[in-house]
């Protein structure tokens, strides 16, 4: 037994490694959310553990097998969410929103429960490296220390210094400050605070209309929401706090607002309108104008004129004018990516002035400070301008990857590269890092200490939740390493960056108590002062379509494209995986002689990509969207060469004054020959009459008319909605919420003295806040170690028909236990229709509806499959032979086979390389090849909070705990538990007058219930 | 049998046909044990043939191994289609497992006199096409090396299958299809492997045949006994025919999938299962009485006989389609509706169409009494049927769960080398022990056959010859 406790602050230690480079067990316990943790504050145990089994003696406070939590922010995009990560054994497992921070209130995107993807990343840097001869190579921390300190040296006594370049991923709070001053030590400027998918123009333009960089904005007091190309559901601004805003407003049924969507392309914001204006790029400010004009009583004579140049329907414009004057409170928002996009902006919120919004439902008074101290987009292009003409001696960046993101025409690898010495403090290979001399990897955030302060009034904490998992150093105690050399800064720094943050935020014993909430209340001096060079115009551009380039929800601007779980989510509006594809409108499809699935070319002056066709009827005819995100060509094996990158043809104009890139111009497309397979998972686009994803309108549910929509044959049987959750059928565990009188008490009896089949776990799912996000899918992943498929390695290794990302998914075999349908209540095959907006588009997520009557479990043949006591269809792995009878006879679709052993190490399919494999729950199984599986309602998490209440000596509270997708899901629209037991919401949500079931008909008698979307 | 039954009122009506009638060229009991024996002794096209064979089967074998080994991904499976060629080519060769036993046991209690000569034949096509089918259900599995799972024995978990699924009865129903008609093969083998025995001369074979022949004496008692225990296997066959495939179509008939869940399965499926038997039939006998010269044993005759039963289920299962055709559109269940309509016009219609083709058009050409009795078209004809029968099965099992309820999940199905290897490997299986067992025991009942050849001592014929031109044909070596 070798037990090492060291009293040692975390993050300098340096990590011995094995052969493989990886560490195999690190146990660090750093301070827990349990009461208990103050009393080991004193003290951060880093305890290393170099044996098979973890903890002969174990740490106090930590007992194996039972997860411990830490509250920390997250750092996938600039928003600052609060998030609880669970740890067991040392080692992250999942990260979960933290329910009592005001940003996210417990729910967490996709992205942010990727970032264990990040943290784990098979393609992380294992330590430090350096250049020689052309070649990056390992070198260890005390060599590349003396090297970095050494170039500083130079550069200061060359007085080289204030040409230096630090470009630096925006991250608020103490960094940002840290940084400029350690900066300001050398000589040199103050670092650009790089986001390339920040919304650059609309923070330029509230800083005009109210100075604040990002007012709160209340969609719940709004009747009326109007978007000027404000994708706030995909990512424009704070996405999780806007959604649970968003949802929490539909959920008002009758009283929620109408919301309209004015853009060239429906993104996931304009599917969850009522209304969509679908104006050409470049021409909402004109519209903005008009309707400024209309409702403040100039007339409505300009709204034709403005119609007629954004090529929308002159009705459809008079009558958001009216609605505007009618219903008020309204919200209006404005995401100007065009040039003009900060003029834009103003004239919105100009339209909120004029409206009466402003302190209504936009409150500058509360606002959010995610964004100040951003740089824009132009600073970079200054940057990259300066690096060309070979002003710049050295250059640092930390986190951002410009070379990737910034525009194609900026050349900014080109102008990166012509620096002389150029070091990177990210922790993952990228376009940029590749580029660098010296390679300084920083902790992932989850590592590090730190803060933020997404809010006014408080201060978000950052707290290591674990030990290093590579020979990885924080960036801020290895630029307080390098002050510490020079004499003339020694003395400003204290010893590491985490005494730094602390001291700055109210000391030790206010930050102890506050870090297992990981808030505190406080006020924090933030840089307000935003890096902005005014941006210059592209001038005019040609091509016969617009090109509307957009932030793909799941990658961003593609630092998610080294995730799996991110890569693998289908996009929530196009539903693909794995593939960066041109949309077209089919009518302009059509015109071009071009299916789907055939491949064409993207031309500007700038470049051109060629990809897969995908149609898509949320488009302008005369524009052509791409997603950016992929095409990377050196961020890691779940990257490269995966997609293409859409950066490449945009040319280098901007905002001139936001500074921010404009991502619409003109284009040529034309058809390239060939084709490829589109890796979607999307089967047909509608519902056929099916009744699936359900809605009622305003008009009905007022009226209390909430019958069905679906066909009616005649002599069909009634299937009206069953109240709750009755199933008469011997196989099921219902015997008491059946018929009452029935004698036949079905499988196990419920007043079985034992109380086994006491219980009926159940879940309703409201599609009226469902907004079709898939966070709920991401944390499936997560939770139940499910296996991504996509990467080209997964597929048949003699297959060579069959080859590259996606394969797997072409062929339909995507695991997600959880997936969001999207449908298109159109009459006609969606890849097959004229030009029309108006159209309603329903998302459903579909997952194993725990039947009570379950057809999957008569046919199987070894009883793999079986009805537990408590209402749950069990899927048994190891019985399972894999007949797959069970899949075929779900009209669900919900059940997924391991077609390889994507669970098994020694495969080339394997899905979790070492150390993903660090981030795999421990209740769950993970599977081998040739069973299926599929939704278990989160066993894993009823026997934990059962145990826990038996233990406890007590009875299960209502609503005690969750399913892993009802935590997740930012629209807070899933509601799992009890459905026996009145004091459960899920039994009371389960007699909506909305809720029905799926496929009622064919008397599966669902444990999911869905309750109807309201269409304003 | 209307062209060589013609009954005279001197003559008695017994059980079996005349050989005067039937067999006019085949004279004496030397004559038979020296032409069906003949067929015992390898020639070069045998050997070629079953290089052949074992060489598909190694095909098939190398892409098992790797399927097993990599997982079932390798083959062409996209989900929601998880039951593609494999359960396809189990249910195809069930079905020409049937026609043996419908040949040999049904025929027989029936008295048809022309099944005679084609029996043993489609006896023992049964066997191997029943040990065949068996392979693929284990062969489909996600973990093949846990197939006995499925086998109720008693074992320390106290586990038992699930009785209600359909898959556990098709355990039951192949095992014991398996067991009766290998025990109905062996015990009609029983006088002729005593006359093989007699006429050996390598002491290990003729101990061999021995045991196989139970020390058969040719006394009186033994062929009564072996005539009841014949006639006693063939009655408790008979409902197997029926049974087992009806079981196999529960597969599909019991799942709610929109295509499956219909009562017609059962019967659609056994006539299914005769038409594609009679066709293996003809694929098999056909190049054999050529090969062997047998054609005065296997006559015309015969095959015009077998050509209308094939005729005959060619329309009962076409009766079955229009009738699925019917329900599927007269149900108003739009699910249905839409799978038929997807089925026959839309995704899958070149699988129809190729199904409707051969299986319901091609065979109304035997209505022709020349191309009856022209077994190059009978020839011709029979691969038709066996890749319209295999297409009957596709187009049940893969259109139905490409389309089902869930318009998100409607998918495809494309398979990949290895379910077509492992489909090579099938038909290399099968062919690999017929060829060994046409080597090792006789294609003909020589037995039967002398049942109805004139004695020995009978040195005139007792009944008339048939009249000079109507049987021209049937004598050996008139036609190619």
């Amino acid at each position: 037994m070798s037990l090492e406790v060291r009293d040692t602050a975390v993050g300098d230690t340096p990590v011995s490694e094995t052969e493989t480079g990886v560490k195999r067990r690190d146990f660090l316990k750093v301070l827990g959310v349990s009461g208990a943790a103050a009393a080991v504050t004193a003290c951060y145990p880093n305890d290393k553990v170099e044996k098979l089994i973890p903890y002969v003696a174990s740490p106090d406070n930590t007992v194996p097998g039972v997860s411990t939590y830490y509250a920390t922010t997250c750092r996938e995009c600039a928003a600052g969410c609060g998030v609880l990560v669970e740890t067991r054994d040392g080692r992250a497992i999942k990260a979960e929103g933290n329910p009592d921070h005001p940003v996210n209130r417990g729910a967490l995107c996709g992205r942010g429960q990727s970032a264990l993807q990040g943290l784990y990343n098979p393609d992380r840097f294992r330590g430090p490296m350096t250049r020689e001869s052309g070649k990056l190579v390992p070198v260890t921390w005390e060599r590349a220390l003396q090297l970095f300190s050494q170039k500083l040296g130079e550069a200061k006594s060359k007085g080289q210094s204030a040409s230096a370049v630090f470009i630096s991923q925006h991250e608020q709070g103490s960094f940002g400050p840290f940084l400029d001053q350690w900066l300001g030590g050398y000589g040199m400027p103050a670092h650009i605070s790089y986001d390339a998918e920040a919304p650059l123009s609309t923070i330029a333009a509230n800083r005009a209309s109210y100075n604040v960089s990002w007012p709160n904005l209340e969609f719940g007091a709004a009747k009326v929401i109007v978007s000027f190309g404000a994708d706030y559901l995909d990512g424009w601004g704070l996405s999780v706090t806007q959604q649970l805003a968003f949802a929490d407003a539909r959920a008002k049924l009758d009283g929620g607002p109408k919301v309209y969507y004015v853009g060239a392309r429906r993104s996931l914001t304009g599917l969850n309108s009522d209304v969509w204006i679908p104006a050409k790029p470049g021409s909402e400010k004109t519209l903005a104008d008009a309707l400024l004009a209309a409702v403040s009583g100039k007339g409505t004579g300009g709204l034709k004129a403005a119609a007629d140049s954004a090529g929308v329907a002159v009705a459809s414009l008079e009558a958001l004018a009216r609605e505007l004057q009618t219903s008020k409170p309204s919200l209006v928002l404005a995401g100007g990516n065009g040039e003009d996009g900060t003029a834009l902006g103003v004239a919105a919120n100009d339209l909120n002035k004029a409206l009466g919004n402003v302190g209504v439902t936009v409150k500058p008074a509360f606002s959010s400070l995610a964004f100040e101290g951003l740089s824009s987009h132009s600073a970079v292009r200054d940057a990259a301008e300066r690096m060309a003409a070979g002003n710049v001696a050295i250059a640092f960046v930390r986190g951002a990857n410009p070379a990737y993101s910034m525009p194609g025409a900026v050349k900014f690898a080109e102008a990166f590269a012509k620096v002389p010495f150029k070091v990177s403090f990210s922790s993952y290979p990228d376009e940029t890092t590749d580029l660098c001399d010296l390679i300084l990897p920083d902790n992932h955030s989850l590592e590090s200490w730190g803060d933020a302060v997404p809010t006014i009034g408080m201060i978000g904490l950052q707290q290591p939740v674990m030990d290093p998992v590579f020979n990885t150093r924080a960036t801020g105690d290895v630029l307080i390493a390098a002050a510490k050399g020079d004499p003339s800064m020694a003395a400003k720094y204290p010893a590491d960056y985490r005494a730094w943050i602390t001291a700055r935020s109210g000391g030790v014993v206010a930050i102890t108590k506050a870090l297992p909430t990981g808030m505190m209340a406080s006020a924090l001096a933030y840089s307000r002062v935003s890096k902005i060079v005014s941006g210059k115009s592209a001038g005019a551009t040609a091509g016969d379509y617009f090109l509307h380039v957009y932030s793909s929800p799941a990658l961003g601007d593609g630092r998610g494209a080294n995730k799996p779980w991110l890569q693998e989510l289908p996009d929530p509006v196009t539903k693909i995986a794995w593939q960066t594809v041109i949309e077209l409108h089919p009518e302009t499809a059509m015109k071009l002689g071009i299916e789907e699935g055939e491949l064409a070319t993207v031309e500007t002056k700038q470049g051109s990509v060629t990809a897969p066709v995908y149609l898509f009827i949320g488009l302008r005819p005369d524009t052509i969207g791409i997603a950016t995100g992929r095409g990377h060509t050196s961020y890691g094996r779940y990257a490269n060469g995966c997609g293409v990158n859409a950066m490449a043809l945009l040319p280098a104009g901007e905002d001139s004054r936001s500074g921010a890139v404009s991502l619409v111009t003109k284009a040529s497309l034309r058809k390239a020959g060939g084709a490829a397979r589109l890796i979607t998972t999307e089967g047909a686009g509608r519902q056929h009459g099916r009744g699936i994803a359900r809605a009622l309108t305003v008009a009905q549910l007022v009226a209390g008319d909430t019958k069905d929509e679906k066909e009616v044959f005649v002599g069909q049987a009634s299937n009206d909605f069953l109240p709750g959750l009755r199933s008469p059928v011997a196989n099921d565990a219902q015997g008491d919420l059946g018929d009452p009188k029935s004698k036949d008490h079905g499988q196990y009896d419920p007043n079985h003295w034992s109380g086994v089949a006491k219980r009926r776990w159940a879940m309703t799912i409201d599609l009226a806040r469902c907004t079709g996000c898939a966070a709920c899918v991401t944390a499936c992943y997560s939770e139940n170690n499910i296996p991504t498929v996509g990467a080209p390695w997964q597929g048949p290794r003699v297959m060579p028909d069959r080859s590259g990302f996606g394969m797997n998914i072409t062929r339909s075999r995507e695991m997600a236990w959880i997936r969001l349908e999207r449908y298109f209540e159109i009459d006609r095959e969606p890849k097959d229709v004229a030009f029309n907006p108006d159209f309603d588009t329903r998302v459903i997520p579909m997952l194993c509806q725990q039947c009570g009557n379950a057809p999957c479990e008569p046919v199987c043949p070894v009883y793999a499959t079986y009805h537990s006591p408590d209402g749950l269809n069990v899927q048994v792995y190891n019985r399972c032979v894999g007949t797959r009878y069970c899949s075929n006879n779900c009209p669900y679709k919900v059940r997924y086979f391991n077609w390889f052993g994507y669970g098994e190490p020694n495969r080339s399919q394997y899905a979790f390389p070492e150390p993903l494999n660090w981030q795999l729950n421990p209740d769950v199984t993970v599977r081998g090849k040739g069973v299926m599986e599929k939704c278990t309602f989160c066993v894993q998490r009823i026997k934990e909070a059962e145990n826990r209440a038996t233990l406890e000596k007590r009875e299960l509270q209502p609503d005690e705990f969750t399913v892993a997708c009802a935590q997740a899901c930012p629209s807070r629209a899933i509601v799992f538990g009890d459905a026996a037991d009145p004091k459960w919401s899920v039994s009371k949500m389960v007699n909506d007058e909305r809720a029905y079931h799926v496929f009622e008909e064919l008397n599966t008698y669902t444990a999911v219930v869905y309750l109807k979307k309201v269409n304003h | 049998m209307a062209t060589i039954a013609r009954p005279t009122d001197e003559m008695p009506r017994p059980n079996i046909a005349k050989a005067g009638l039937q067999l006019p060229a085949v004279k004496d009991y030397e004559q038979v044990d020296r032409e069906i024996m003949a067929t015992l002794r390898p020639t070069k096209g045998w050997f070629a043939a079953l290089t052949v064979a074992i060489v598909c089967l190694m095909i098939g074998g190398a892409a098992w191994t790797y399927q097993i080994h990599e997982g079932l991904g390798v083959a062409g499976y996209n989900p929601p289609v998880m039951w593609g060629v494999y359960i396809v080519t189990f249910v195809f060769w069930i079905g020409i497992g049937h026609a043996g036993t419908l040949i040999s046991a049904i025929l027989y209690l029936f008295r048809a006199g022309f099944r005679t000569t084609i029996y043993r034949c489609a006896e023992a096509m049964t066997v191997f096409a029943v040990m065949t089918a068996g392979l693929f259900p284990i062969l489909h599995l996600g973990r093949p090396w846990k197939f006995f799972w499925l086998i109720p024995y008693p074992n320390w978990r106290l586990l038992w299958p699930q009785f209600k699924s359909p898959l556990v009865w098709d355990v039951f129903a192949i095992s014991t299809y398996l067991t009766i008609s290998t025990t109905f093969l062996f015990i009609g083998l029983i006088p002729d492997v005593a006359t093989l025995r007699d006429a050996e001369k390598n002491p290990i074979k003729k101990q061999i045949f021995s045991v196989l022949s139970f020390g058969w004496r040719n006394s009186e008692a033994e062929w009564r006994h072996f005539a009841r225990a014949y006639l006693f296997l063939a009655a408790f066959s008979t409902p197997l025919v029926l049974s087992v495939h009806s079981v196999v179509s529960f597969d599909f008939a019991m799942a709610l999938v929109p295509g499956w869940h219909t009562t017609i399965f059962a019967p659609y499926f056994v006539a299914g299962a005769i038409f594609s038997g009679m066709g293996m039939v003809f694929t098999i006998i056909i190049p054999i009485r050529k090969f062997f010269k047998l054609q005065h044993y296997v006559t015309l005759n015969h095959l015009d006989a077998g050509a209308k039963l094939c005729l005959f289920t060619s329309m009962v299962v076409g009766c079955a389609y229009m009738v699925e055709f019917f329900i599927g559109w007269y149900g108003a269940v739009p699910v249905e509706q839409e799978y038929w309509w997807n089925r026959v016009f839309g995704q899958w219609w070149w699988a129809a169409w190729i199904m409707l083709t051969c299986n319901m058009i091609l065979p109304l050409s035997l209505f022709s009494q020349s191309l009856r009795r022209n077994p190059t078209w009978l020839f011709i004809l029979s691969l038709f049927i066996n890749l319209g029968m295999w297409f009957e099965r596709f187009v049940i099992i893969v259109p139905g769960l490409s389309h089902e309820y869930e318009p998100w999940q409607w998918s495809t199905y494309v398979p990949t080398f290895v379910d077509y290897s492992i489909l090579i490997g099938s038909f290399g299986w099968f062919f690999m022990w017929f060829l060994l067992f046409i080597r090792q025991l006789p294609v003909i009942a020589i037995s039967e056959v002398k049942e109805i050849v004139p004695p020995r001592l009978r040195r005139v014929h007792p009944y008339p010859p048939a009249p000079e031109g109507e049987f021209a044909s049937d004598t050996p070596g008139a036609h190619a």
